[in-house]
């Protein structure tokens, strides 16, 4: 067993975490592989729950350490939450994985100090042997983060709340949360909850629907007693409820702990927040809590230190809807596709119609128009298009780009930022339409250009359906019928009443919604119930977390979504214009 | 006509190398398997020449594949490092001039053409039907799409010995076009000493030499200088000319062969003065060509060879490995046979073939035989699938990185993921040669419905 100082930096030298890292080593291993269980605790400022988790860490650690069937290593990190579980985490990680071969002593603290990953006292020399000894085990098979919060409910059973999501919706192997819920309720008596959207537990429209398709089951079921497709009210509803919660923190693409330092190693660590249904300050409770919740680490210790491959990779790519039910990608991806699947379909018939059309035109037409630079031949047509779509994804790059910049402004208001983005965004289109034409001056038929569109959707759609599913699937939900509904509004005149209203309400509706900017203010609106300008500066706020966190949902929000929205308008408002009027006009 | 402020993008093209190569910092791009392969990565090149500064064999260790004369040009830059760069920027900048001499060999081979096309169709009459429609400067179109093509870019900046054999290519269809003997054998004998693949070009070069450039098919000039000779008995300038067209000329090809035998000779001389007293000429023809014909490094790339000779069974593999290398041999002659009045847009077709077929493929070759399509603009204007083909190229040119993530780094993935863009790559590229033959065909078939009109 030894101790290790890791890591925590503040950038000053006096505010520092010391995470303490013990290693066992595996008496029947050959030190390759190791199991991680981490205890996050404040270190300034320790509150009961968190003694009583370091306590049940370090119950579970002194056990282990007598544990004779142990065959891979453990390492016990009680990290220093003080400046967040997952920096803590995720420097020690970090130091784990990046060995320093300090070939030049001379450097030593600086370097250090740059690299900003290692605390060490100023004088540096004494500490170098201790540097050197930075203890590790072998590849990391598995991590159990447990942490004890607050008592929440009194004379209940006590609980266990999974966190799994990492970053960008990676998921741990399905396996370990498996190995988690079967021995927190078979084996220690525990109810075991994942993360839930409490607002839809409650909802009464949700309650509709449940019943709804809970009568539909049952009818079914009379028909064919072999169907089994009724599903309770109280089941439906929280599974929709869970489902919902797994999705958004699966599209945020924030991870929800410090479990997602882990994944970032391509280790799978789950969370355990226990939720004690006693007070603290009962030692009977205690000792007994401390007996089931050591007893279920142990378990998972137990399973994951007998396996002897990794976890099978099939199972890495899911959705909780419970803490033992979980919607395959298998199942998920049916739905998806079949939402995708009209995009080609549409795209490939507006670029063929617009070809063929294109061709009887040559015929009538004489041959003139030869001076224009682009290739007359009729399959080409779409290149002209396909630039404007270059353009509008360069301005979107440069529009992403933008926040890192204007971050750099000190001291102003989210919402001054807000502004200044929205105002440098504009005059960068501006700028770029005067640089290279813009596209309803360019002459491009909107039937090409919603073509393009659809085409770089579905590029985008299916490139962000590997990324991060679950934004790919919400954005798809706003993003496809706003594509497809598209038409100009010139040509909506020549359609009868009932159809050009309902067309005109669906694409300003959808076109509202698309922007991402009112859609998050009519978001936030709905959830706070006030409408206020401070809306602006939270959507700033917020896309600046997800830019912290290197979230690749903010990719997909201004790479794919934003000028998809900007075609769409750009298809909205064409001029339509029919080559024959237009040779007359010139 | 030419394309406007072509030199302006052109300098853009480069500048904006330049700008990637200066300031891009390292973007690790050498070490993609998209771009870099076991015989044109930078970092084995510079293994090699350290190995060889050590008095070994540079090929020792099954570290380097490439061309000795390679390390003797690019050896001694990859030693030196500049602070604030990526580790081979000389290197960048040397293939950044390469780049730009191809583009501009493109260009003139581009202007070649174009003058033999319009000859060709002003001794057809057909100048008035055809040229006036769809008459674009096709050389400068090929060598904007080979500069700003951004797997060339890509490429480039990626420091990988790609953009040389590239060159070395254009130079041989150059020269050819040309009809400079000596820089066409110097091309060839360097391409394939490069890359072994390229090899099969001799028939399109030797076609190039006999016939010149491309020209609609021979019967059409026949048909017209019949019906020609019907209508006019005493006009002699078109029976005449179509007959220059016919004629093989021996005296070219005599003098390429003659200099493709100098230039080998010149080319091993040179090979085993640089792997003197550190290897032999057998080692290195073992662990060029052999490496290349054997598919022994099975690593991940683009092409579908690694997948099927990773799951091959032992005993099977020399048999499929003969079948995989004669794929590319099969088809020389047919298309020949086809497209023998059009022997530059056969080099091209030769080109795509290799890129789809050959061990180690990577964006570079693909860069090289989009460039040259670029040539073809006037003549494949009508071709079909092209809006499919180009949002297929942009969509798994950016899936495969994603799936490569997948599979490598994240572990939520397997191989299959990763396969399956190279599976769909293959299978946009194979669209790719199959339309554009057809198209050509369908072209020349047009010419010769105008002439009989």
């Amino acid at each position: 067993m030894t101790n290790n100082m890791a890591a925590k930096p503040n950038g000053t030298y006096t505010n520092f975490g010391i995470n303490t890292v013990g290693i066992i080593r595996a008496p029947r291993g050959d030190g390759k592989e190791a199991i991680v269980l981490v205890t996050p605790y404040n270190s300034q400022k320790v509150t009961p729950n968190e003694l009583l988790s370091l306590a049940l860490g370090f119950s579970v650690f002194s056990l282990l350490s007598r544990a004779a069937w142990l065959s891979k290593d453990i390492v016990w990190l009680s990290a220093d939450s003080q400046f967040g579980e997952y920096s803590a985490v995720s420097s020690w990680l970090n130091q784990y994985h990046n060995p320093m071969f300090l070939s030049h002593p001379v450097n030593l603290d600086t370097k250090i100090y740059g690299a900003n990953q290692f605390l060490y006292k100023p004088d540096g020399t004494a500490e170098k042997a201790e540097l050197m000894a930075f203890k590790r085990a072998g590849t990391m098979a598995a991590a159990l983060i447990f942490k004890v919060g607050e008592t929440r409910k009194y004379g209940d059973r006590d609980s266990v709340t999974m966190y799994a999501e990492a970053s960008n919706g990676q998921m741990p192997n399905l396996d370990l949360l498996n190995v988690v819920h079967y021995l927190a309720v078979h084996r220690q008596g525990f109810r075991v909850n994942v993360e839930t959207f409490n607002s839809l537990l409650s909802s009464s429209w949700l309650r509709v629907i449940a019943e709804v398709f809970q009568n539909l089951g049952s009818v079914l079921r009379k028909i064919n007693p072999d169907w089994k497709l009724d599903v309770t009210v109280p089941d439906y509803v929280e599974g929709t409820a869970n489902l919902a919660s797994s999705m958004y923190n699966q599209a945020l693409g924030v991870p929800t702990g410090s479990h997602g330092a882990f994944r970032d190693y391509q280790v799978d660590a789950v969370s355990l927040e226990f939720a004690p249904a006693f007070h603290l300050k009962n030692e009977n409770a205690k000792s007994s809590f401390l007996l089931r919740g050591g007893r279920l680490t142990e378990g998972v210790v137990r399973s994951v230190n007998n396996l002897l491959e990794k976890f099978h990779q099939s199972f890495f790519l899911y959705f909780l809807t419970a803490p033992s039910k979980f919607i395959s990608v298998g199942v998920y991806m049916i739905p998806f596709a079949l939402l995708l699947a009209p995009l080609p379909i549409v795209a490939a018939a507006l670029a063929g119609g617009s070809k063929t059309k294109g061709k009887l035109e040559d015929e009538c037409k004489t041959k003139g128009n030869a001076d224009d630079l682009q290739m007359e031949g009729g399959s080409w047509k779409w290149l002209k298009s396909a630039r404007v779509l270059l353009i509008i994804q360069f301005w979107a790059v440069l529009v992403s780009l933008l926040p890192y910049y204007i971050s750099q402004i000190p001291g102003a208001m989210p919402i001054q930022y807000a502004v200044i983005w929205a105002v440098l965004s504009i005059t960068i289109l501006i700028i770029l339409y005067a640089m290279f034409g813009s596209p309803s001056r360019a002459g491009v038929e909107w039937k090409l250009l919603k073509a393009t569109m659809i085409t770089s959707i579905t590029i985008g759609m299916g490139l962000m359906s590997i990324i991060n599913f679950a934004t790919a699937q919400l954005g798809a939900l706003i993003l496809i019928p706003m594509c497809l509904f598209s038409r100009p509004l010139r040509a909506q005149l020549e359609m009868n009443f009932l159809p050009r209203t309902v067309l005109l309400a669906s694409n300003i509706l959808l076109t509202v919604l698309g922007f991402p900017p009112a859609a998050f203010l009519i978001m936030k609106g709905l959830s706070k119930g006030s409408w206020t300008v401070d809306i602006v500066g939270d959507f700033w706020l917020w896309m600046e977390f997800l830019w912290e966190w290197s979230s690749a949902t903010y990719l997909y929000v201004f790479l794919v979504h934003l000028p998809c929205w900007l075609l769409c308008i750009h298809v909205l408002l064409h001029p339509c214009y029919q080559p024959e009027s237009k040779m007359k006009q010139e | 006509m030419a394309i406007r402020n072509f030199w302006s993008m052109a300098a853009a093209a480069v500048g904006f190398r330049l700008v990637l190569v200066l300031f891009g910092g390292d973007l690790h791009l050498a070490s993609r398997p998209e771009v870099s392969t076991p015989l044109t990565s930078i970092r084995r090149l510079a293994e090699g020449y350290w190995l060889k500064q050590a008095s070994m064999s540079p090929y020792s260790g099954s570290m380097y594949h490439g061309s000795p004369l390679l390390l003797l040009v690019l050896g001694p830059l990859t030693n030196k490092r500049s602070v604030g760069h990526h580790d081979h920027i000389y290197c960048s900048l040397i293939f950044v001039a390469v780049d730009f001499i191809a583009a501009m060999l493109i260009r003139a081979t581009g202007r070649r053409l174009q003058i033999a096309r319009n000859r060709n169709l002003k001794s057809l009459e057909l100048t008035e039907a055809v040229s006036n429609s769809v008459n674009v400067s096709a050389g400068d179109i090929a060598s904007l799409i080979y500069l700003w093509n951004p797997w060339a870019i890509v490429t480039c900046v990626g420091s990988c010995t790609s953009p040389i054999e590239n060159l070395m290519v254009v130079i041989m269809i150059y020269g050819a076009c040309s009809r400079l003997a000596p820089l066409a054998a110097f091309g060839y004998v360097m391409a394939t000493h490069l890359s072994l693949y390229p090899a099969i070009l001799i028939v399109p070069i030797i076609l190039l030499l006999g016939y010149g450039p491309d020209a609609p098919p021979t019967k059409v000039f026949r048909i017209k200088s019949s019906s020609a000779s019907k209508t006019d008995v005493s006009d002699n300038d078109k029976s005449s000319s179509s007959r220059d067209v016919q004629q093989f000329l021996w005296k070219p090809v005599f003098h390429f062969i003659l200099w493709m035998l100098f230039w080998t000779f010149y080319v091993l001389l040179l090979s085993s003065i640089v792997l003197n007293k550190v290897g032999g000429l057998q080692e290195m023809f073992e662990k060029t060509y052999g490496f290349i014909l054997t598919v022994k490094d099975l690593s991940p790339n683009i092409g579908v060879l690694w997948y099927f000779f990773a799951e091959v069974f032992d005993f099977f593999r020399s048999f499929f490995l003969i079948v995989f290398n004669m794929n590319i041999v099969f088809m020389v002659l047919p298309l020949a046979i086809r497209l023998k009045h059009r022997p530059c847009f056969l080099a091209f077709i030769y080109t795509a073939i290799v890129a789809i077929l050959k061990s180690y493929p990577s964006v570079g070759d693909s860069a090289l035989y989009l460039g040259l399509l670029g040539l073809f603009a006037n003549e494949l204007a009508e071709m079909q699938f092209t809006f499919f083909l180009f949002f297929g190229y942009i969509g798994v040119s950016l899936l495969s990185p994603v799936m490569h993530n997948l599979w490598i780094w994240r572990g939520t993935g397997n191989a299959n993921f990763y396969f399956a863009t190279g599976l769909a790559y293959t299978c946009l590229q194979t669209v790719l040669v199959v339309e554009s033959v057809s198209s050509m065909i369908k072209h020349d078939r047009k010419l010769r419905l105008l002439v009989t009109a």
